[in-house]
């Protein structure tokens, strides 16, 4: 059991460090832009106007002191406020969180539920060359169609075509709970796709991989049922590589869903990241850089201790 | 002829792998073709009304016309010439720096091993497209920020893959004997370690070559990579889809381009692996 506390104190404290290093990145980013909050809240103010924005924001002191001063804000929850509206960041995400973890949670219970069965079967059926044959291809082209590419298809088809689905628009479930699913549709069924695409292909990948062990070859010279040599061999030496895959594709959803919101008119973070950009309101840029970042830190963490939960081997070092 | 061991070497890897033989070449002529358009009896890409405005696709107009009359396939493969030279420029650049990051990391000790791992995961944190937003913020929109983000995103995992590879073959009986005969460091490098790490790493290049060509798309169909007249696949999506439900065939060229050669490259990345790896192409023959 020690061991096991031992491992996952590593791995917290391990992404700790990059927390860390992570925020300073961002922090260096953001400074490095060019023009100033001056520039952008005063362009042809007057000096003294000048002068005053920067004591407001603490523009003038030393960049390590800028910098402990905003982590310190943002670990008590103050994300600091957007240079055009005044508003506080933290509200704004209140209601944007919820928007994006909505669609990443219904992107990734459909693709995992489509796409790891079929991957499955596709793996154990590998031999049989015509069935592993389209699922290679179908799979790879799926994962090979960019998710601007699939939302411009269903742009075109469900807007050209009334069949009932809200396009480009997005409706809060509390408006209009039906006009609200309507409206998730097409963007989560976008983000869908890519991880169909990816579940199919690694699924596929992780049992063929199996398939070849010694151990599977044992399992049948003893007469195993296949029912039981996929339950008790194949299912569990695939996991490893399928929390890879529920990693690294939630980290693609926490951030990459930034083109799906914009196509769609999603009010999420990606949309509010864009939008800052635009309007060069850099706290909206730094604030959400770093949720988003550190939301990755930690669900690389999450599947770094998953690994070792799953097989004792990887607990060491 | 020169091209003799080449198409000697494409048929082993035909048979290896079909599908990835016919990727490669589907690559090679998709290439071809972007590079020689200018050659082409096409109409220039920036020639304004060459044709009636979004006319539709036809026999002499195989991709249709834009909203200012110009011909559709000559801007298509304008467009897919910019994307294909920026990211195979920039995982070019990114291959070079990261075989010589991923080497330093696995000899150098501990310290700056440590200080590289620890850097590429940090880097690593950042989604391809999000990078990509940041980088533009720092140096502008345009052809600059798009191969900063792509060497940025494509860096950590050939570093990872540098370092891994170069550790497991300096464990090896080979490398221990040729250094026990007295090999130099450099040899030892050249001779024993590079051509044992090339295949990992060649493959990793291949995957990161469709990773760079989706964050410059996809940069650009946010409108912050080349900017007009220029033009990547990705800014030609951008501008079709304003028009998508009266002119489909302005997204549905770029897209097809696009798609095609984003997946041939993952297969030829695929088919490389099974390809080099003798003992995996081995239980798939069976």
């Amino acid at each position: 059991m020690s061991q096991i506390l031992k491992f996952i104190a590593f791995r917290v404290g391990s992404a700790l460090l990059t927390l860390i290093g992570v925020s300073m990145f961002i922090f260096v980013a953001i400074h490095m832009l060019p023009g100033s909050f001056e520039d952008v809240l005063a362009p042809r103010g007057p000096e003294e106007l000048r002068q005053q924005i920067a004591d407001k924001f603490g523009l003038n002191q030393p960049l390590p002191v800028q910098y402990v001063k905003w982590l310190s804000a943002v670990a008590t929850g103050d994300l600091g406020i957007s240079l055009i509206t005044q508003d506080p960041i933290a509200d704004s995400f209140a209601t944007r969180v919820p928007v994006t973890i909505e669609l990443a949670v219904l992107a990734t219970i459909t693709s995992a539920l489509i796409g790891i069965p079929l991957g499955l079967w596709s793996g154990l059926a590998h031999r049989r060359t015509a069935v592993s044959g389209i699922a290679r291809v179908a799979g790879s082209f799926i994962m090979s169609v960019p998710d601007f590419v699939i939302a411009s298809v269903f742009l075109y088809v469900f807007s050209r075509y009334s069949l009932g689905l809200t396009v480009g628009q997005w409706v809060p479930w509390h408006e209009d709970a039906i006009g609200h699913i309507k409206s998730v549709i097409l963007p989560a069924a976008t983000l869908s796709a890519v991880g169909i695409g990816l579940f199919i292909t690694t699924t596929r990948n992780a049992v063929i991989g199996v398939l070849s062990k010694d151990y599977i070859m044992a399992a049948q010279a003893r007469g195993e049922e296949p029912r039981d040599i996929v339950r008790g061999h194949v299912l569990r030496n695939i996991s490893n590589p399928l929390v890879t895959t529920l990693s690294i594709y939630l980290a693609y959803l926490i951030g990459g869903a930034i083109i799906v919101e914009y196509v769609y008119s999603v009010p999420g973070m990606g949309r509010f990241l864009v939008q800052g950009l635009l309007n060069r309101d850099y706290p909206i840029v730094q604030a959400t850089v770093l949720v988003i970042a550190c939301a990755v830190v930690l669900i690389n963490m999450a599947a770094d201790v998953a690994y070792g939960l799953i097989d004792p081997r990887l607990r060491k070092g | 002829m020169i091209l003799q061991p080449v198409i000697h070497h494409w048929r082993d890897f035909n048979r290896a792998d079909r599908l990835a033989g016919t990727a490669s070449v589907t690559m090679m002529v998709l290439i071809l073709v972007a590079l020689l358009a200018p050659l082409l009896p096409l109409d220039p890409p920036d020639q304004v009304a060459a044709h009636p405005r979004l006319s539709e696709p036809s026999a002499d107009l195989v991709f249709g016309s834009d909203n200012l009359g110009r011909n559709m396939l000559s801007r298509v493969l304008q467009g897919a010439r910019i994307t294909i030279l920026l990211s195979a420029i920039a995982v070019l650049l990114a291959s070079v720096a990261g075989v010589a990051i991923g080497l330093i990391a696995a000899y150098s000790g501990k310290a700056l091993d440590e200080i590289i791992s620890r850097f590429s995961d940090i880097v690593f944190s950042f989604p391809a497209v999000l990078m990509g937003l940041l980088i533009t913020a720092i140096v502008g929109p345009g052809e600059f920020a798009a191969i900063c983000a792509i060497i940025l995103v494509t860096l950590p995992p050939i570093v990872r893959v540098v370092r891994a590879a170069a550790m497991e073959v300096t464990g090896t009986d080979y490398v221990t004997i040729a250094w026990l005969s007295g090999a130099s460091p450099a040899r030892l490098l050249l001779v024993n370690v590079l051509p044992n790490i090339s295949v990992p790493v060649v493959t990793q290049v291949a995957y990161s070559i469709s990773i760079g060509m989706l964050v410059e798309s996809a940069l650009s169909f946010l409108g912050l990579g080349p900017q007009p007249p220029a033009a990547s696949l990705g800014s030609l999506l951008r501008e079709g889809s304003v028009y998508i439900t009266v002119a489909p065939w302005l997204v549905f060229g770029p897209a097809i381009f696009l798609v095609i050669a984003i997946w041939s490259t993952n297969l030829i990345g695929e088919g490389l692996r099974v390809f080099f790896d003798p003992v995996r192409a081995r239980c798939l023959e069976e």
